[in-house]
């Protein structure tokens, strides 16, 4: 991790973040932003490997930056940083593209911890985020009788992981459970999230062609 | 029944016929007559037609036979006319018994001198004179004026010349005469009274007020317009029948004439309307000829001059009964082409009114003798009557499909109503609800924003673990508050996910082996927001309790869902909470908060502890609609 974006908008917190984020990763470049104007402009002149994201800003919200990050540099990972914990604010921002989030309050080692396993591919998922994305994807999987949407369905074994979490078992438990490693479950929590953006972004060209936004230029 | 020598079959008929549809069997049934052995009957009669106030008796009386129809036997003969007939007492009659003379008909009025002395008159025997021609007179004869034998009865009879009357029956005239017991000729006289004169006003009486209800009916009601032309009708011949037994009209006979045979035409127009209407039928022609005839029919009469009234009328009585016979037929082939079911009572009714007519037609030309009871004026009220009882039925009929109609349409109006204020009703709290979100979304991100923020700057920056531990719990309540104010309710089996997932999560950071066993099956059961973090913050507590405190290296979770509550008991292997320790640094333990929050939703959070054997925390929630945590407080 080298190049690291910090969005948020309080400096006491933006300057701790700093201090935890220096840290979690020794070598980063951390590049502040206090604004969503400014964040944006940032993407546009610097290629990041990581993006911490607050929400609720001053003249937006995070989720913007990161469907840009993810348009501009698929590559760079967006990590939600939020006092939000409910599905309705961190929902449009992993359907956005964020990798995962982390809830601010918690204590210093706490998301130090949570951190250091989303960079070595492990976000984490909650059971009302995972009951979330099942409902999702049962709604996309349903015929829609004028669109061609090319459906992003999941496998059987990302929905398995899905339904366990749903139930309320953690990531390592369903390991054990499927005979799985860590890793393996990882993974799948990864590509479930992949998943979960590519098909909101689909439905959202979509939607925009419906409105007639790129209509005429077809 | 009385026996009379020109009473004929048709009579018959027509007396019982009307007798059938008046319904007045009643009478039928009355006295038994006298024997004919105590009544004497006159047939034959010395007439001299000229005036005067005693018998003319220096003239030469001419034999005459009973009944004597001035029409053949004395034409054109207009005025009076001295009748003179001889009897004898009967025998088994005594001298004490009270005698009467009964005569049938005599037309237009009489009066009587027994031995030359006058007992009787009829009335004004003067222009205009007293009209009697439907009236029977009975006439007591005084025993003291009776001689045993030859007795002379002189009649003074005052009578019209056929030509000069609209109708046969108003010409002059004198039937046969009867002498006998007055019991016997009284209750004759009374029953024949009644059908010449009693029947036919209460069948025109009746009809009068069933015109006018009708036409009372059709004013309220204008869609059907035959009914007024029906009751105008009616209560036109009801009026017109008023000839028949009023007998001192103050107006000459010339122009009670005139009047009884220009009225026909409006009752025939209105009658040949109603038949028209009926059918559905409408024609400005036939109106206009209708109009016509009521002006060139008093035109030919007035030119004509009443000394041919009676040929004059004789002939349009032809025209009239044609239309109006023509008129039935036309209706009763449209209602036989439209409405079949309607055909056949109509077709009964109009065949009688049409055989009435075309009786009445024959005996004015004197194809059938004259019946003792006015046929015409009798049966035809009646027949009317029938027509508009039926009309009555239908009217009412029709009014009650409208009345059903609209108690329909009221019943649709009341439903669509109900259902337009249950929509708004349901918009009113589907906004009302939306407002209410609204509101709680604002509030909550105002709490995460403000108070939010500033918490989490002390949680990050405060020197001291305690405060930001504080503060740290802090903006958990707040959070967990605001998800109460603005949460729905969450699945059960969702929350105990959700509880699972951060308990086993926090557990196995802490390295404390964790044994969570909820119930398998998926219950439907709803957990209110404020159930859930409640719930949640209880749960949170022991957690934390077990991590920070107890020392344990195993915790077991045991959840319950009953119908009625659920429950989950928590048990450690750590140290238990001290005696000493409980009470002083219950704060730091939160148990009674724990147990104070239990409390809010009417459950229970029990603790038990003791040192070595760790502690169990038994938590019992009710649930259902019932529950107070479903309540927002």
């Amino acid at each position: 991790m080298s190049n690291i974006l910090l969005l948020e908008d309080l400096p006491e917190i933006r300057a701790w973040l700093k201090v935890l984020i220096k840290q979690v990763f020794p070598n980063a470049v951390i590049s502040e932003a206090a604004r969503v104007h400014d964040a944006l402009e940032m993407i546009t002149a610097v290629k990041f490997d990581l993006a911490l994201v607050d929400l609720g800003l001053p003249d937006g919200s995070g989720v913007d930056v990161v469907a840009a990050l993810r348009e501009s540099q698929p590559e760079a990972q967006s990590v939600v940083v939020t006092i939000h914990d409910d599905d309705d604010h961190l929902f449009p921002a992993l359907q956005a593209g964020a990798f995962g989030y982390v809830l601010k309050e918690q204590p210093r080692e706490q998301i130090a911890e949570q951190l250091n396993r989303m960079s070595q591919g492990e976000p984490p998922l909650s059971p009302s985020i995972a009951r979330k994305v099942i409902k999702y994807f049962a709604e996309q999987a349903k015929p829609h009788p004028k669109d061609n949407i090319p459906h992003v369905s999941l496998t059987d074994r990302e929905n398995e992981v899905l339904l366990r979490v749903a139930k309320g078992y953690t990531l390592p438990e369903i390991g054990v459970q499927l005979n799985l490693s860590r890793h393996t479950i990882a993974d799948y929590v990864k590509q479930i999230y992949r998943k979960l953006n590519v098909s909101s972004r689909a439905e959202a060209a979509l939607e925009a062609q419906r409105l007639g936004l790129f209509g005429r230029s077809r | 029944m009385p026996h009379r020598p020109d009473s004929t079959l048709q009579r018959a008929l027509a007396r019982s016929a009307a007798a059938a549809l008046a319904g007045l069997t009643f009478w039928l049934g009355g006295p038994a007559l006298a024997s004919p052995a105590d009544v004497q009957r006159i047939t034959s009669a010395e007439v001299v037609l000229a005036d005067g106030e005693r018998f003319p008796e220096g003239a030469t009386p001419v034999p005459v036979g009973l009944p004597d129809d001035w029409a053949v036997n004395h034409p054109r003969h207009d005025g009076t006319a001295w009748y003179r007939v001889r009897f004898a007492v009967p025998d088994p009659i005594q001298r004490g018994d009270l005698l009467a003379l009964y005569v049938a008909r005599v037309c237009s009025n009489f009066e009587v001198f027994l031995n030359g002395r006058r007992i009787h008159s009829g009335g004004r025997m003067e222009d205009p004179a007293t009209r009697n021609c439907h009236y029977p007179q009975l006439v007591t004869l005084p025993g003291g004026l009776l001689l045993s034998s030859a007795n002379v009865l002189d009649l003074r009879v005052h009578g019209r010349a056929e030509q000069r009357v609209a109708a046969r029956e108003r010409a002059g005239g004198l039937s046969e005469l009867r002498i006998g017991p007055y019991a016997d000729l009284a209750a004759l006289h009374q029953r024949e009274l009644f059908w010449n004169v009693g029947a036919v006003q209460a069948a025109n009486l009746a009809l009068a007020v069933l015109g006018m209800l009708m036409v009372g009916l059709n004013r309220l009601n204008r869609r059907d317009p035959s009914l007024t032309y029906f009751g105008l009708a009616s209560l036109a011949w009801a009026g017109l029948s008023a000839y028949l037994w009023w007998r001192d009209i103050p107006l000459d006979d010339a122009t009670v004439e005139f009047i009884v045979c220009t009225a026909l035409t409006p009752i025939l127009a209105l009658a040949v309307q109603f038949l028209l209407s009926h059918a559905q039928v409408r024609s400005r022609l036939l109106e206009a000829a209708l109009l016509a005839q009521c002006v060139v029919l008093p035109m030919s009469l007035l030119l004509a001059g009443p000394a041919r009234l009676f040929l004059l009328a004789s002939a349009w009585y032809v025209v009239l009964a044609g239309e109006a016979i023509a008129a039935m037929g036309l209706c009763l082939r449209i209602v036989w082409r439209d409405r079949r079911g309607a055909f056949w009572p109509l077709a009964a009714v109009l065949a009688a009114a049409a055989a009435v007519l075309l009786a009445e037609l024959a005996v004015q030309r004197r194809w059938i003798a004259m019946p003792d009871v006015p046929l015409l004026q009798l049966v035809l009220p009646l027949l009317l009557i029938a027509v508009a009882v039926r009309l009555l039925v239908s009217f009412g009929r029709s009014l009650r499909q409208a009345e059903d109609h609209r108690g329909l349409i009221e019943r649709r109006v009341r439903e669509v109503t109900a259902e337009v204020e249950r929509n708004f009703a349901q918009l009113a709290e589907l906004r009302v609800e939306q407002v209410t979100e609204k509101e709680r979304k604002r509030i909550a991100a105002d709490l995460h924003d403000d108070l939010g923020a500033k918490l989490l700057t002390i949680v990050h920056t405060s020197e001291s673990e305690r405060i930001s531990t504080l503060a740290r719990e802090a903006l958990e309540e707040m959070r967990l508050s605001v998800r109460g104010l603005t949460g729905k309710p969450l699945k059960l089996q969702d929350a105990l996910a959700d509880w699972r997932a951060e308990t086993v999560s926090r557990l196995g950071q802490a390295n404390i082996e964790i044994d969570w066993r909820s119930p398998p099956e998926d219950t439907d059961e709803l957990l209110p927001a404020r159930g859930y973090v409640q719930t949640t913050r209880i749960l949170r507590e022991a957690v934390s309790n077990i991590i920070k405190h107890s020392g344990a290296s195993h915790c077991k979770v045991r959840c319950a869902i009953s119908e009625r509550q659920f429950g989950i008991n928590i048990q450690d292997n750590g140290r238990g909470i001290p005696m000493e320790l409980d009470g002083k640094l219950d704060r730091g333990h939160g148990m009674s908060s724990m147990k104070h929050r239990a409390k809010q939703m009417q459950g229970q959070c029990l603790v038990e502890s003791g040192p070595g054997y760790g502690t169990v925390i038994r938590l019992t929630l009710p649930l259902g609609p019932d529950a107070p945590a479903s309540a927002p407080r």
